[in-house]
């Protein structure tokens, strides 16, 4: 052993690589994330995320609380978008209990999801120009639209980000007719705002120049690592739950899911979570034409909130990939056990592949583009 | 040939750079969508700070004491101190607490909540010196009769309904101080409290125990609780 060693560091010294700690403190990690990053000059060679930082039980919470408290608690989980944790948790347990859900919830559920993937990407495209070092003001022109999409959540939820607005067999709240014309009113608008968006960012010279040929993910690779959302669209893979395994009302809707023919790089990751933003766009304005009447809950909302027993798993389409709750009930107020399976976690585990033999300079621009929230992460 | 294609680029870029500019440069002149937050208070349905309403019309206190948001709360944070009227046999109550350092708003307990005494308000203005001045007492939590009212509407609250006209007599007498305004009310309150306060020992610290236990067995006591209202209304309608 004491032989391998030597053997290891001396090359290490030969060509002065230099172990360098990013983290957990630094801004552009979007929570507290530590890479340990082995460089040879500018040049990544190693990369080894550190995690746990933000580490919380979620599950273990799960099984410590009633489901009504829980449902409270797990938009916490990923907080920039709360309505798809809470929806797999709520699918799930109507997986295990077998419960109907009310149409109108279903349009409502897909309306509020779909506005929190805009949200969620608009907070990702501010903050990842930020990243790339544009600090002049751009980040926050996403906000705005943002800012108009918080406030028709506080309106319908009560709050801005920790909604707790879908619940096991249906949703809280009916909105009101202003809402819904208010919310008409921005989906007619909104794509005017993307336009000015991509006319400042997606012919940018530098950030072509940041952004092309950078960060290559390949096809096969990103299957193997369990990539899914939008990066792995971005790299050609056909894999959209929405579409390739429907639920909820996702089958009456007209909707694209964008493509690429190629494998992609960080601009087509930029491009079509963009596009996605598009997609949301025309899927909130069918639902609106579309939202029937009737009941918003199958189930009663009530403190002693039960699910049969039984064991399930359901899925979502989140901002950031497939969003799957596995929950197993013994009949009592509370899980028996609960595991996530979170998209950040998996699309995180690429990123030590993607950084390799890339500049340091790159390591945000990679790193921002795959969109990981840390509190999804350590859970 | 190499030299024309580096001019066509720059150009091109130049264009680019000049179409992004133009775009920030337009947004000069556009109507801000922030508001300046303490000259324009933002008129919002957030879940805000904690409060306990009391009926709009008449100004009784709507806390029943059933303790259903003191089981549902995630946190912990509200503690509740009542106890049984020896004169009527109903539960009174006698103090409100609610830590707004523990709290995370999730707003479950306004959900439970059978009488809507307990509510959101539009709130969010609570920064304190210390923590201890998060916890909220009764006389600081309960809502005069005009907020009750406001939170009413806006929240589109059913009012309360009239108590049965045979329970009215019961309530205004002396058993239970309802009528009074809200200042009086505090301070029959306390009074109460202190009059109270040797038989209610014994009674408080049976109920902190059952608080304790696992919430299993507290449904009975629930149960129990709401048996014991029954009886009680039973009769005082006798």
């Amino acid at each position: 052993m004491a032989t391998d060693t030597e053997v290891d560091l001396t090359p290490r010294l030969k060509t002065d690589e230099m172990l360098i700690n990013m983290g957990p403190q630094h801004p552009a990690t979007h929570g507290v994330l530590r890479l340990i990053l082995t460089l040879d000059g500018e040049i990544v060679r190693h990369t080894e995320p550190i995690l746990g930082h933000l580490h919380r039980a979620q599950e273990w919470q799960g099984q410590n609380r009633t489901w009504f408290q829980y449902q409270a608690l797990i938009d916490r989980v990923d907080y920039l978008s709360g309505m798809f944790t809470s929806w797999a948790m709520a699918r799930a347990a109507e997986v295990v209990d077998g419960c109907e859900v009310p149409e109108r919830a279903e349009y409502l559920r897909v309306m509020v999801s779909e506005m929190n993937r805009i949200t969620s990407h608009l907070l990702w495209l501010g903050t990842y120009l930020i990243d790339l070092g544009a600090m002049f003001g751009f980040p926050f022109y996403p906000f705005r639209e943002r800012e108009k999409l918080l406030e028709l959540f506080e309106e319908i939820a009560g709050q801005r980000m920790m909604f707790n607005y879908i619940r096991i067999g249906g949703v809280m709240r009916n909105p009101k007719d202003a809402w819904l014309s208010k919310l008409k009113r921005f989906t007619e608008e909104f794509p005017d705002r993307v336009d000015e968006y991509e006319a400042i960012v997606t012919q940018n010279p530098i950030f072509l120049k940041r952004t092309k040929g950078v960060g290559i993910l390949r096809k096969e690779l990103g299957m193997d690592y369990g990539i899914t959302g939008p990066s792995i669209r971005a790299s050609g893979v056909n894999l959209d739950l929405r579409r390739t395994k429907p639920y909820s009302v996702y089958p009456k809707l007209k909707f694209d899911v964008p493509l690429n023919d190629r494998d992609g790089d960080t601009f087509d990751r930029y491009i079509f979570r963009i596009r996605e933003m598009r997609e949301s766009n025309e899927i909130i304005k069918q639902c609106l034409d579309m939202l029937p009447q009737g009941e918003i809950s199958g189930k009663k909302q009530i403190a002693g909130l039960r699910v049969k027993a039984g064991e399930g798993f359901a899925a979502v389409e989140s901002p950031r990939g497939t969003l799957g709750c596995y929950i197993i009930s013994n009949g009592s107020d509370r899980a028996y056990r609960i595991k996530w399976r979170n998209p950040s976690f998996c699309n995180l585990s690429i990123l030590p592949e993607l950084l390799k033999n890339h500049p340091i300079a790159d390591v945000m621009a990679i790193f921002g583009s795959i969109d990981v929230i840390l509190p999804d992460v350590d859970r | 040939m190499l030299a024309l294609s580096l001019v066509t680029r720059a150009k091109d870029s130049l264009y680019q750079i000049c179409r992004g500019l133009k775009t920030v440069a337009m947004h000069t002149f556009r109507e801000p969508i922030t508001q300046v937050y303490p000259d324009k208070m933002p008129d919002t349905n957030i879940r805000g700070r904690l409060a306990l309403a009391v009926n709009p019309e008449t100004s009784e206190h709507l806390c029943i004491s059933c303790r259903q948001c003191e089981r549902v709360c995630p946190d912990k944070c509200i503690e509740i101190t009542a106890h049984k009227s020896p004169e009527t046999n109903k539960l009174e109550l006698i103090e409100f607490k609610i830590d707004h350092g523990l709290c995370m708003f999730c707003g479950l307990c306004a959900e439970v909540c059978p009488t809507s005494c307990i509510i959101n308000t539009n709130d969010f203005e609570m920064s304190e010196y210390s923590r201890e001045a998060l916890v909220y007492d009764l006389r600081k939590l309960t809502l005069s009769q005009e907020e009750s009212r406001y939170y009413f509407d806006r929240k589109e609250i059913p009012l309360p309904k009239p108590k049965p006209a045979k329970a009215a007599p019961a309530a205004a007498g002396a058993a239970k101080p309802a009528a009074a305004g809200k200042p009086e009310e505090a301070k029959s309150e306390s009074e109460a409290k202190v009059a109270d306060a040797k038989a209610a020992d014994a009674k408080d610290a049976k109920e902190v125990k059952q608080a304790d236990e696992p919430e299993k067995q507290t449904a009975a006591p629930e149960e129990k609780e709401e048996t014991e209202n029954k009886e009680g209304s039973d009769k005082s309608k006798d």
